[in-house]
């Protein structure tokens, strides 16, 4: 079942200057994004009427302070979404049904993120802890790279993953990131050098998470109407789709092994007019290694259980059968949370991505999400 | 423990029966009057049929460990001298779609593992608070102490 409403395109990415400590603002990268996006779309900021985004509360930017540095008359949809959204596409996917239901024209999305602004920077610790993580921080349970790691060792233990999986990961997309000038690490590792990385919450190393930087990523959406007269080749976005499950808990979902990619993809293929062997490139969340895999598996682009071996056997590289996460993933080009993967699905379906170009590429998914919550799309070309 | 420096659990309405019953070294689930079911973290509804009915109720204390993780980046300056530190995902006996977030204590390292058999213990960290904390129960019955 297709989705009601106006077919929609994505005319303009953009990112602002992406790096470690570089003393920019969420509200300064934000800005510099938004405008690389409107003016890879040809337009100006006077023809954006929606302006959507999603952040942590500790760490975005409104989109009215967005919409004012722009200079932007008035707005037609504005919606700052917090709380437990799956990263970037949160933005995207609201920008979607936004100009699909005709509630905005041209809608920009972003995600700014920084360093000082993240989940521990820069903050006393606290002594004493609120609501459900009264439950899990007193044990030094604290950040989501131990919550991911409870999700490897099940998946581990359920299906026999190993860590060279893992660590096949982040191989491979390191040596994406060796192809891509805007990436921030780019030296070429090896499996040694993955093993040899510290852990930092076992099964999890350091190169199973993405690298937090400060650094904005915008898209542009508008109807493929209007997409027609713009400077790009429209990407169309032919399904997008939520994804969360009961119980609403890290802990107590029902199966460590899956999360809410279950749940998005799903929906996704429900509504899409593709299949999963359609698929010709995949950029899925990457926050760590682990929730690659489980994209791969959710959306059926690989059987449940083997998305290690699936990316081990060198299904994932350039050439392969499916490559994925072809920019690096924010393993390599920096966690701007995921409005990456979306940059990256419509820089591959424009074919524009130089020696890391996924050859022909029609059909993309972009997604975003760990833990119960997940957010997916499928985009394509004409 | 004037001198404990770990974080501390802030309790609520909901939360306050869960540690009050730590404190006299019992692990107690919310539990739904209405349908019966378990329900961790404690809510002011039921998760599964929605009665706002939810009365602490004693548990064994017996589960499995579900999974696990060893941490060596502390990300609480608390846990910086502990030296990499297991944190456990138990089920629990009662109702295994129950987990709870802990400690394994008292344990040989072939015993962190997925499906070892665990038991609480219960670890008075301060004069108010009591962290319940688990074991593998070959432990206790290699003291004899069952």
């Amino acid at each position: 079942m297709p989705h009601h409403g106006r077919k929609v395109a994505i005319v303009g990415v953009g990112y602002s200057h992406v790096g470690r400590n570089t003393g920019l603002t969420v509200l300064q990268n934000a800005f510099r994004a938004s405008m690389d996006a409107i003016t890879d779309a040809g337009l100006k900021p006077s023809d954006i009427d929606g302006v959507t985004q999603y952040g942590f509360s500790f760490e975005s930017v409104t989109c009215w302070e967005v919409a004012d540095a722009l200079g932007i008359k008035d707005l037609a949809w504005y919606n700052d979404i917090n709380g437990w959204g799956p990263a970037g596409i949160t933005g995207l996917i609201d920008a979607c049904a936004a100009v699909a239901s005709g509630s905005a024209e041209v809608c920009l999305a972003y995600r700014s993120v920084s360093l000082t602004g993240g989940h521990s920077a820069g903050r006393k610790p606290p002594t004493h802890i609120p609501g459900d993580n009264q439950f899990t921080v007193p044990y030094g349970f604290i950040s989501a790279t131990q919550w991911v790691a409870m999700y490897m060792r099940r998946h581990m233990a359920v299906y026999g993953t190993k860590e060279e999986h893992f660590g096949a990961v982040a191989v491979a997309q390191r040596e994406y990131a060796s192809l891509n000038p805007r990436a921030l690490m780019r030296q070429k590792i090896t499996m040694q050098d993955y093993l040899s990385a510290r852990y930092i919450t076992e099964p999890m190393r350091l190169l199973d998470c993405d690298l937090p930087v400060d650094g904005a990523g915008a898209v542009i959406v508008t109807t493929a109407e209007r997409a027609k007269a713009l400077k790009q080749r429209p990407v169309y976005v032919d399904a997008w789709s939520f994804g969360a499950g009961h119980p609403y808990d890290w802990f107590q979902w029902p199966d460590l092994t899956t999360n809410g990619s279950i749940v998005a993809s799903k929906y996704l293929w429900k509504r899409s007019q593709f299949k999963p062997g359609d698929v010709d490139t995949a950029q899925v969340y990457d926050g760590f290694t682990m929730l690659t895999l489980n994209w791969l598996e959710a959306l059926g682009l690989c059987p449940m259980g083997e998305g290690g071996r699936f990316v081990a056997d060198g299904n994932t590289k350039l050439g392969g059968k499916l490559p994925t996460n072809t920019n690096g993933g924010m393993l390599n080009i920096g966690r701007v949370h995921g409005i990456s993967h979306v940059i990256e699905a419509v820089e591959q379906l424009r074919g524009t991505c130089g020696p890391r170009q996924t050859p022909n590429a029609k059909v993309a998914v972009a997604t975003n999400g760990g833990g119960p919550m997940a957010g997916a799309a499928v985009l394509y070309r004409e | 423990m004037p001198d404990y420096d770990k974080p501390l659990p802030e309790l609520n309405q909901f939360t306050k029966s869960y540690w009050e019953a730590a404190k006299r070294h019992q692990l107690a689930i919310a539990k739904c009057s209405a349908c019966g079911r378990l329900n961790h973290p404690p809510k002011p509804v039921c998760r599964f049929c929605q009665s706002d009915k939810l009365a602490p109720q004693v548990v064994s204390g017996k589960g499995t460990i579900y999974s696990y993780t060893v941490t060596h980046y502390p990300y609480h300056p608390g846990f910086v001298k502990n030296g990499p530190y297991p944190v456990v995902l138990v089920e629990l006996e009662e109702d295994p779609r129950v987990r709870i977030v802990s400690n394994l204590v008292d344990y040989k390292p072939e015993q962190l593992k997925v499906g070892e058999p665990v038991e609480v213990v219960f670890d008075d960290v301060t004069p108010e608070v009591t962290l319940p904390k688990f074991r593998p129960r070959a432990a206790a019955a290699a003291r004899g102490e069952r």
